[in-house]
């Protein structure tokens, strides 16, 4: 069992101890992460293959606090732990060359130390109350993980903040009445329906803050925001794997543990699925920042997640669970590869780039494989958790629920989902790394060893757990949470990847028969005119279309003024309530004494009854 | 695996599909001729222009992304075979274990598409680019109705997923097309089809007269005529679907064989001729046939179909 202590509590203290080490020892810092990460792998591996079981941690010979110390070590959290510890070690490996001096962040790595250790606690904790100090935690390390140099990027750092904040206070407020109901303060010892007023306000609390980590909507909006003005170390580690991997996997707490869904329940949580994946889809569609473009990805993505658990059947909860899994994966590899291009080019912005295809391959390679597998090509790893999504829903419509009946409504959204992921990808691949080369990137050159090596391993293990998913990946990661599996549809992703080398293979010797030997490299034709160094056709027009009609336009406009945004809408109302409120404090005496006599009325009428 | 890779290559995988999608081209051009008036190819035709663009000077674009480009119709044939083999292995009825259910067949139907984009974005054409951005705007618009017919399906099958059930579910209680919901689905089929073929009037991906090709205009030689075999193929499978969904597949006894095959023949004469009496329509008038028209026309199938119509 001493595992489990190294695990939280070594990284955290590590982290405290670097805060001494000087700034300018970057790379020091950087060497003793990596170590730590690495060590944490190994533990969360011989964690993973631990038996499960409920553990009491005895602290020191302190009764009070050790009463706190309850950790939940099963299947669920032991399979979080694994990718956290995985996505730990991969993002320290980049870091390593990422963070240089116009990058860094003061105490990068005592943060990043302090989130792998909070982390690992959160996802233990089976006591509220300690879940509750690791989960605001990391809070503050993903505030303190964001460097503001200007306006934009402050902002949004306390955006960030005060959204994360706030959940987590309502999250509060929900774990106070759970204990309200239950007496209890361990998960493992809570299941209650989501019925009655207290029931209800407690599930819908816990919800906002698992859906704020995640980033769900309509508590998304610091998501896009952050990741914008964050390292691309930071977004990938915090924003696309680890909330992601946190945010959901309390949600499976709390839809399949602590409450019983009712019908209403799983009704809410498919719509707000549904509105996530296409409110933030068609949002990133029209990005031309390609960081933001990510950042709302990350955010439909969390929408499939929601529509697996909601279905709360075993196989939607494998879903659920698979698509965590692998977006985790492609997400943190593609804001990896966005990383490793800003920091080559320095470029923001989808117009600026183009064809880099040829100058970073290794980096293309990878973005390709994260784009077709977030995308749902077969046979990459983003296509097998959306089938079982597609299967669940359809197994799932033959309930009897109003939510079962309206299963035709959750495949198509999902569906449509899919397809506008592949539309905005397509625009982000092609504004990057395919199109016109651009003159000025000639002497862009590949990103160093230490940052593509970790984009090529997340990239080859997209493709591994898409080809292997029904063989080992499902059966030895998720079913020993869900139980087996059956499944309704048939997808035989294995030979099928087999005939893609074969017609690769065939492609080649139709080359080598043709007259391939015969080729010639040529300016490419348009019309016959003369091809200008301004003819293009910017990947961001490419859904202008789609932008111009009329409905969506109106959104599109609305959105612009943040209508959608909770968090300018609640500064709205905040404004406004302050606006209120001066008016009672305009300065003049008589105004006071108004105050004042009016104050004893009430206290004396409420002194008499 | 050998079976798998027999099926995918020579039966009825790349060589069969390729042949019957070759002869369905011919059909295809003869019958465009005969409502212009025309002669009209000989029957080999599709044959000498396959082996005509083998022997042709492939052209690279020079500043665009090559291995991607060469890549790319390599890919987009793996699209075709490997759905032709998916959807052919249950209408033939032909039992084995290698099988890809509705939701697989959807998207591997995709991927030619798919596959077309890449290239053509690799290239670096801005005239290419236009057709991509106009294939992948198709896509969208085609994508929800071709749905949900299928769903219509499913409903109508009681809730199954796979082809050959779905066959089976036919043969048994009558084909689908002899419903109202069966009919109007397969209007919506048909638009669709005609879409994902890339034919008038949806072929402003291709748009000769404005963008000279478009999404394969940077293709020639060797890579065309990979491009070529794939719409041979695709040209084949997707009316062999229609005839899956809605027609009770196919039957091999006796004199139904030749009505298998002018179930086929049916479909690609009625996709002919919808791309033969039609202006093509400009993308945004496309998208919104598709969103609006095509989608009220789907639900009202679905409508139908749970009512049992």
């Amino acid at each position: 069992m001493i595992n489990l202590q190294y695990l939280i509590f070594l990284p955290i203290g590590i982290g405290i101890v670097l805060f001494l080490i000087p700034e300018f020892l970057k790379q020091v810092k950087g060497v003793v992460n990596l170590l730590i990460s690495i060590f944490t792998l190994y533990t969360s591996i011989l964690v993973f293959k631990m038996s499960s079981g409920i553990i009491n941690i005895e602290c020191f010979k302190f009764p009070s606090i050790s009463k706190y110390l309850i950790f939940n070590v099963d299947s669920l959290s032991k399979l979080i732990v694994l990718f956290i510890g995985i996505f730990g070690f991969l993002f320290a490996l980049y870091s390593l060359s990422y963070i240089t001096k116009e990058k860094a962040i003061t105490g990068y790595y005592s943060y990043y130390l302090i989130t792998l250790g909070s982390a690992f606690g959160a996802v233990f904790s089976d006591n509220l109350i300690l879940f509750i100090i690791f989960w605001g935690i990391l809070g503050l390390t993903l505030y303190m993980l964001i460097k503001g140099f200007d306006e934009e990027s402050s902002s949004a750092a306390k955006k960030t903040f005060i959204l994360i904040g706030a959940s987590d206070s309502i999250l509060i407020l929900g774990i106070g009445i759970l204990w309200k109901i239950t007496g209890s303060m361990n998960m493992s010892e809570v299941h209650i329906a989501t019925t009655g007023t207290l029931g209800i306000i407690a599930f819908l609390s816990l919800l906002v803050g698992s859906f704020t980590k995640a980033g769900a909507m309509p508590f998304h909006s610091w998501v896009p925001d952050y990741v914008k003005k964050a390292p691309a170390s930071s977004s990938a580690y915090l924003p696309a794997s680890l909330d992601k991997l946190l945010g959901i996997y309390f949600l499976i707490r709390i839809c399949r543990d602590i409450f019983q869904l009712t019908d209403w329940a799983t009704l809410m949580l498919l719509i707000i699925g549904s509105v996530t994946i296409i409110g933030a889809v068609m949002m990133a569609l029209v990005q031309h920042n390609y960081k933001k473009l990510l950042g709302y990805h990350a955010v439909s993505q969390v929408g499939y997640m929601i529509t697996g658990i909601a279905l709360g059947s075993p196989l939607g909860i494998a879903a659920g669970m698979f698509h965590m899994i692998n977006n985790a994966l492609y997400k943190g590899g593609l804001f990896l590869t966005a990383g490793s291009v800003e920091k080559q080019t320095g470029k923001e912005n989808l117009d600026e780039l183009g064809g880099l295809s040829k100058m970073m391959p290794l980096t293309f390679f990878a973005a390709l494989i994260f784009a077709l597998s977030i995308s749902g090509i077969p046979p990459f790893n983003g296509f097998f958790s959306k089938w079982m999504i597609y299967q669940g829903i359809i197994d799932f419509g033959n309930g009897t629920g109003l939510a079962n009946k309206l299963w035709i409504v959750w495949l198509t959204l999902a569906v449509l989902g899919s397809a506008l992921t592949l539309a905005s990808f397509i625009k982000l691949i092609t504004g990057i790394y395919l199109g016109r080369r651009n003159e000025k990137l000639e002497k862009v050159k590949e990103v160093s060893f230490l940052m593509w090596l970790p984009q090529i391993v997340i990239a080859i293990v997209c493709i591994g757990f898409g080809i292997f998913a029904a063989k080992f990946v499902i059966p030895y990661l998720i079913e020993p949470v869900t139980g087996k599996l059956n499944y309704v549809g048939i997808w035989q992703s294995q030979s099928v990847s087999i005939l893609i080398l074969v017609s690769v293979v065939v492609g080649f010797l139709i080359y080598l028969y043709g007259n391939m030997k015969n080729h010639r490299v040529s300016e490419s034709f348009i019309g016959g005119e003369k091809l200008q160094e301004e003819t293009n056709f910017s990947s961001l027009d490419f859904y202008q279309t789609i932008k111009n009609f009329k409905f969506l336009s109106f959104c599109y406009k609305k959105a612009e003024k943040k209508w959608f945004d909770i968090y300018e809408i609640f500064k709205k109302i905040i404004l406004w309530l302050n606006h209120v409120f001066s008016d009672a404090h305009n300065g003049f005496l008589p105004r006071y004494v108004f105050w004042y006599i009016a104050g004893l009325l009430i206290l004396l009428i409420i002194l008499i009854f | 695996m050998g079976k798998e890779i027999f099926y995918f290559l020579i039966f009825p995988g790349l060589l069969f599909s390729g042949i019957v999608g070759g002869f369905l081209s011919w059909f295809d051009r003869k019958i465009t001729a005969r409502v212009q008036f025309r002669q009209g190819p000989p029957l080999l035709q599709p044959l000498y222009d396959f082996i005509k663009l083998l022997t042709k000077e492939t052209l690279i674009p020079k500043r665009g992304s090559q291995l991607t480009f060469l890549i790319a119709p390599i890919l987009a044939l793996f699209g075709a075979v490997i759905s032709s083999v998916f959807v052919l292995l249950p209408l033939f009825g032909i039992k084995t274990g290698f099988l890809g259910d509705l939701i697989v067949i959807i998207y591997l139907l995709n991927i030619p598409s798919l596959s077309y984009m890449i290239g053509a974005l690799a290239s670096g054409n801005p005239l290419a680019a236009v057709g991509a951005s106009r294939e992948m705007k198709l896509i969208l618009s085609y994508e929800v109705p071709f749905l949900l017919v299928l769903i219509s399906i499913i409903i109508k099958s009681e809730m199954s997923i796979k082809l050959s059930e779905i066959i089976a579910f036919q043969t048994a209680n009558g084909a689908f097309i002899g419903s109202i919901s069966g009919v109007i689905g397969f209007i919506v089929v048909l638009m669709c089809i005609q879409a994902k073929l890339g034919l008038v009037p949806f072929d402003m991906a291709e748009g000769e007269g404005e963008i000279c090709d478009g999404i394969t205009i940077e293709f020639s030689g060797t890579t065309y005529a990979l491009v070529t075999l794939a719409k041979y193929i695709m040209l084949f499978v997707l009316p062999a679907l229609v005839v899956a969904l809605f027609f009770a597949g196919m039957n091999f006894e006796g004199i139904n064989i030749l009505w298998s095959i002018l179930k086929v023949v049916l479909v690609v004469l009625l996709v002919t001729l919808v791309r033969n009496t039609n202006p093509r329509v400009r993308i945004d008038q496309a998208m919104r046939f598709f969103w609006i028209w095509m989608n009220l026309l789907a639900v009202v199938s679905i409508i139908l179909a749970i009512l049992g119509l």
